[in-house]
Order: C-alpha cells, then sequence, then structure tokens
C-alpha cells in the first residue's frame, strides 16, 4: 500500500489520483466524525466536502509532525463546527449558572452489546446544542473552557449541555441495550 | 483515569474511535482538483540543486573544452592573457601568444607547415614543435611589431596554440609546456562549496544549562550553496552567496514509546515538552509517550485524565534528535597571502542565517519518527567565520577549494532565558569554482 506520505506529495504535486486515494483512504473514518457532529445524512456530506476542500488547500501546511488523521479530523470537526454556529447561532439556549457535572455510575452498566452503528444512531438523535458539547467534551477531549470559546456560550451551558447530554444517551444506551438483550434472549 | 469518568462517555469514545462509514458517491465528484500547493522551501532547494547540477555539467563542458585548441581573435586575445597570466615565462609576453604568419618572421631555418593564406588556421593536437619556426621572443615581437607598424591588418593570420609554450626550448630543444593561467582577468567567480563540520556549544554558567549539555551531543553537521565572488584587485576579492547550513544535537535519556494512541484518544495539542539547552522540545506527536529520569520532560496532559506509562508501550529510542537549518546568506573578504600553483588564502565575514527548519525526531531503527519542533529557537541568527584554505586552478576558468573554517554563532540559538547556547563549529569548505 502506498505510503501516506507519498500520497500526500502526490497531491501537493497536483495529482489528482493521489488526491482521489487519499480520500478514498480516509473518507469512511471522516465521514463517521460527519455524522457524528451533524446529525444528518446531507449535512455531514455538506461537511465532508467542505473539509476535504479545506484538507487539499492546506495540505502543504501539513508538518508531519503527529497524526495525519487526526490533522484532518480536526479540520473536519472545524467544518462542523462553522456550520453550526451558522446555523443554530441564532437558537442558542441562555446561559445558565454552572451546574455540577452528574457522574454517571461507573461499571454498572453493560453497555457491551451495542454496535457502534448504533452509538452513531443514538448520538445524531441528540439535539445539537448537546451532541456538539458531547462530542467536543467527550470524545475530542476538549475542556468547558474550550467549549465555550468555540461555541460562543458560557462554561457553565457547556457544562449543561454536557449533563442534559449524558442523561438522554443513558436512557437510550440503557433501551437499546435492553431490546438487544432481549433479542438475544429469543 | 477512565475509570473515574461517566461510563456514557468511554462506552462513545471507545465505540466510535474506530467507525467507518461509507460516504456517498457523489461527494468525490464535487470536489474540485486542487491547484498545486508546492512546498516553499522545497522549491527554493530543488532550485539549488539545478543550479548545482548545471554548474557541475558546465565544469565538465569546459574541462573537456579546455583541451581544444581554439582560433580566435587579437581582442580576444588580448583579454584572455594579461601580462600575469603566463608565469615562469618572463619573456613570453601576450604579443608572442600571437603568431603572424610565416612570411612576416625571419628567418626560419626548419618552418611548421601552416598555411600560407591569410587566414586563421589552427594546429591541433600539438604537443611539441620547434622553437624557430613558430616562437617569437619579446624582442623579436616587438622588433617585428614596429616593423610592420604599417603593415599589420586584419588580415594577418593568428593561431593559437592549444597549449602554451616557454619561448626558450628544454635540452630537447622542444618547446617546453608552460602551466596555464590560474590567474586572469576575471573578475567573477561562482561556485558550489559544502562543508561538513562538527558543532559545538560554549561553557555555560548557568547551573541549569550545564546539567542540559552533559546530556546533550553535537551531530556531525554541514553547510552547502552557491557562491559568488567578485576580485576587487589581484588579491582582495569579497564573496556572497546562498547555502543551507544544517545544526543539531542529540538529547540522550529521553525514553521515547510509541503506541499511545491505541490507549488515549486525544485531541491535537502538544501533550509534551522537554527542556534542552537550545529550547523546548514540543511533542505533537500523539501516539508517542515520553519520560526521562532528569526532570527535562512535562506533560500537557491535564491531570487525572491519564497516566501513559501503565499502558504496553513500545519503546522506540532513548534519545531525541533536534535539527536546525538555516538559510545562509554570507559576506566574506577573501585576501590571496601566496599566489602560486596551489594558493593560499585567508578568509574571513558573517553570514545572516533564516531558519526554515526546526525538527524533533526519534529514530526506530532507520524509520525516522516525528516528535515535534523546538520552541524558542531563533528565526534570524547572525554569525562569524574565518578560515585558511588553499586554491587550486585546474584550468583559467577552473579552480578547487579547500578551507578549514571555524564559525560561531554572536546571536543564541534559543531566545530562551537561561538557555542561551552559542554554538561555533569546525568545518572543512571544500568546493569547485567557476571563474568568468
Amino acid at each position: 500500500m502506498q505510503e501516506t506520505r507519498e500520497i500526500i506529495d502526490g497531491c501537493l504535486s497536483g495529482s489528482r489520483r493521489d488526491q482521489e486515494l487519499l480520500y478514498r483512504r480516509y473518507s469512511p473514518r471522516l465521514y463517521a466524525v460527519c455524522l457524528q457532529y451533524s446529525g444528518n445524512t446531507d449535512e455531514a456530506r455538506d461537511v465532508l466536502q467542505e473539509g476535504f476542500i479545506k484538507i487539499f488547500e492546506n495540505l502543504s501546511a501539513f508538518s508531519h509532525e503527529g497524526s495525519f488523521e487526526g490533522w484532518m479530523r480536526r479540520i473536519i470537526v472545524n467544518t462542523a463546527l462553522e456550520k453550526y454556529r451558522s446555523k443554530y447561532y441564532l437558537n442558542r439556549i441562555d446561559d445558565i449558572d454552572e451546574l455540577a457535572e452528574p457522574m454517571a455510575d461507573p461499571g454498572t452498566d453493560d453497555f457491551s452489546g451495542l454496535e457502534a452503528g448504533d452509538l452513531l444512531n443514538i448520538i445524531m438523535e441528540l439535539p445539537p446544542k448537546y451532541r456538539m458539547v458531547f462530542n467536543l467534551y467527550a470524545i475530542e477531549g476538549y475542556s468547558h473552557k474550550e467549549i465555550g470559546g468555540m461555541l460562543k456560550i458560557s462554561e457553565g451551558t457547556s457544562k449543561s449541555n454536557l449533563s442534559r447530554a449524558r442523561d438522554i444517551l443513558q436512557k437510550k444506551v440503557k433501551v437499546l441495550t435492553g431490546i438487544t438483550k432481549r433479542m438475544v434472549n429469543v | 483515569m477512565f475509570d473515574k469518568e461517566p461510563n456514557i462517555d468511554i462506552v462513545f469514545r471507545n465505540g466510535l474511535k474506530d467507525l467507518e462509514v461509507l460516504p456517498p458517491a457523489d461527494v468525490w465528484a464535487n470536489i474540485p482538483a486542487m491547484p498545486v500547493a508546492r512546498r516553499r522551501f522545497g522549491m527554493v532547494f530543488r532550485i539549488a540543486a539545478s543550479i548545482a547540477a548545471l554548474l557541475t555539467l558546465s565544469l565538465v563542458a569546459s574541462w573537456f573544452s579546455g583541451n581544444n585548441g581554439t582560433v580566435t581573435s587579437g581582442p580576444e586575445l588580448a583579454s584572455m592573457f594579461s601580462d600575469s597570466e603566463i608565469s615562469g615565462v618572463a619573456d613570453l609576453q601576450k604579443p608572442s601568444a600571437i603568431i603572424r604568419k610565416l612570411t612576416a618572421v625571419a628567418p626560419v631555418s626548419n618552418p611548421v607547415a601552416i598555411p600560407e593564406r591569410e587566414e586563421e588556421a589552427t594546429i591541433e593536437n600539438s604537443t611539441s614543435l620547434s622553437l624557430p619556426a613558430i616562437a617569437l621572443s619579446q624582442d623579436e615581437a616587438d622588433e617585428s611589431d614596429r616593423k610592420e607598424t604599417n603593415t599589420h591588418t586584419t588580415e594577418d593570420a593568428i593561431i593559437v596554440i592549444p597549449q602554451r609554450f616557454s619561448a626558450f626550448p628544454d635540452q630537447t630543444g622542444q618547446l617546453a609546456l608552460v602551466e596555464p593561467n590560474k590567474s586572469g582577468d576575471e573578475r567573477f567567480s561562482l561556485g558550489a562549496s559544502l562543508s561538513p563540520s562538527m558543532g559545538f556549544s560554549g561553557a555555560p554558567e548557568d547551573i541549569r544549562l550545564a546539567e542540559l549539555l552533559s546530556s546533550e551531543k553535537g551531530v556531525p553537521t554541514y553547510s552547502t550553496g552557491l557562491t559568488f565572488a567578485y576580485k576587487l584587485s589581484p588579491r582582495f576579492s569579497i564573496q556572497s552567496g546562498i547555502g543551507v547550513a544544517s545544526l543539531g544535537q542529540i538529547v540522550t535519556g529521553i525514553d521515547v514509546f510509541a503506541g499511545l494512541s491505541d490507549f488515549y484518544a486525544v485531541k491535537g495539542s502538544y501533550l509534551y515538552r522537554v527542556e534542552t539547552s537550545s529550547g523546548m522540545v514540543v511533542s505533537g506527536n500523539t501516539d508517542l509517550y515520553l519520560s526521562d529520569s532528569k526532570n527535562r520532560v512535562g506533560t500537557f496532559i491535564p491531570g487525572g485524565m491519564a497516566d501513559p506509562s501503565k499502558y504496553p508501550l513500545t519503546q522506540v529510542d532513548d534519545k531525541i534528535h533536534q535539527i536546525f537549518r538555516y538559510l545562509e546568506v554570507p559576506l566574506l573578504v577573501r585576501y590571496k597571502v601566496i599566489d602560486r600553483d596551489i594558493d593560499m588564502n585567508v578568509s574571513g565575514g558573517m553570514s545572516y542565517g533564516f531558519l526554515v527548519q526546526n525538527s524533533a525526531f526519534a529514530m526506530d531503527g532507520n524509520n525516522m519518527i516525528p516528535i515535534g519542533h523546538t520552541e524558542g529557537v531563533n528565526i534570524h541568527t547572525f554569525s562569524s567565520q574565518v578560515g585558511l584554505g588553499m586554491e587550486y586552478s585546474f584550468s583559467k576558468v577552473i579552480s578547487f577549494n579547500l578551507e578549514p573554517v571555524f564559525k560561531y554563532y554572536m546571536t543564541p540559538l534559543s531566545n530562551l532565558s537561561g538557555t542561551l547556547s552559542r554554538p561555533y563549529s569546525f568545518g572543512l569548505l571544500s568546493g569547485f569554482f567557476v571563474r568568468f
């Protein structure tokens, strides 16, 4: 298999074939990220398309330090954030007082039977503001302060949204797990 | 660390980590072909390499063409042969390089068969000729000039012997081969040079810096580039050009482990910093875990988030390599101390450097693993250098230079306080030069 570095060099030299090779290699994983942030396939395909255009435009800036996939993922996430800000900014919820993060009881739930596709569907069903905060905090590892800056909300709102997102996800996962177990027992 | 987080976060983080979903088929068709966006300095290096290749070809071509006789006119010859060109043959001056048609020279006992026609002609592949046939001493030439002052026209046959000969015969009665000219009127020269060197850092007063330096080693480095010189006088010349200077060091005692990304999904910021004498190395490779026993490695991983030392990671190296490359523009003065077959030169001057590459990496066997870069490295540097060199001329236009050089960086490599390291290096500059 052709090395990623060779493909990047080919893309930089203007090779359309290498650009397509890069797209074919990484688009499935990045499209999953788009779906995770977008909530529906139409918006996800727009994010993927815009994101890849940015990736190609900025490819020369990649310094080969760190993960190339991580670099692309950040571009995709930023593209999804721009989309979210332009679409949902006017519908933002009011800031509320800072809330303590409710901690789920660790290790008491058995979610082992869940497929990745199920998890993606659950996360896509979340309201956008909860989905964004959950993705940025739980998946990407950003702090509430950073998330507040990205989404133009307060840290308190970020924590609140995260709390509500977790509640919703917990319930849906439990329901789905129950259904799965019942199906296995049948 | 994960067991302190809500379980639902872990479920989604791990569950979605490797998820792949095929995108709609028409997305690729809507992504336009991207224009060529070449890396800036890659282009510079390619141009420099092309020029160096062309120069090499030119030198080879000049070398071969220099062995063939040529026919040219008087003014061109006058510019080619100055009074000082013909070393070791004081009486063979410029006019004697021009051999007039035989009818103007008397008496001739064993004339060489040179065409009587008043045309330019060439003697090819001649290695020895009978003296009386063609050569004139300066006095004879002058006398001949006086006698023919009124008759010299462009119709005079002008012959340039492919290799020059002494006006005086050797013991065999043949013309003695004369050393080719090595210093003409050519004032410009262009060359390509390479200087391998060894870098060192000065002894610091700062205790911490001394401690850091004790764990660091200089590595063989090099400078290479194109040089352009202008001769102000027979002995003085100024020199400039453009080149790349590479500096580097090895930081020992840093254990580098790979495989962190298999266990710990992180965002894209730097995870580790490593204190070195030349600045702070920041690690942008999220797959690596760094540690050492000298309190040089710090982590940006938030407390309680993870303890990578507990993961089964693979150690790939026990040191870090730092490389800094500067695009350099020197300005030097060169003085020719001895002007012989092998010239001796002293040179000195300054160079301005602009940082074009700053990288830190580990080695896994022969594979280079990027770590990150060094923060605080000065983008602009000024260095001074002195050299004592030898120059050997292969021909009138081509010479080879060999010059031990001492170089000292006047600006410290790092602009971080407490890490003022001023490296110096000893190198051996060598290169070919062509004059024009």
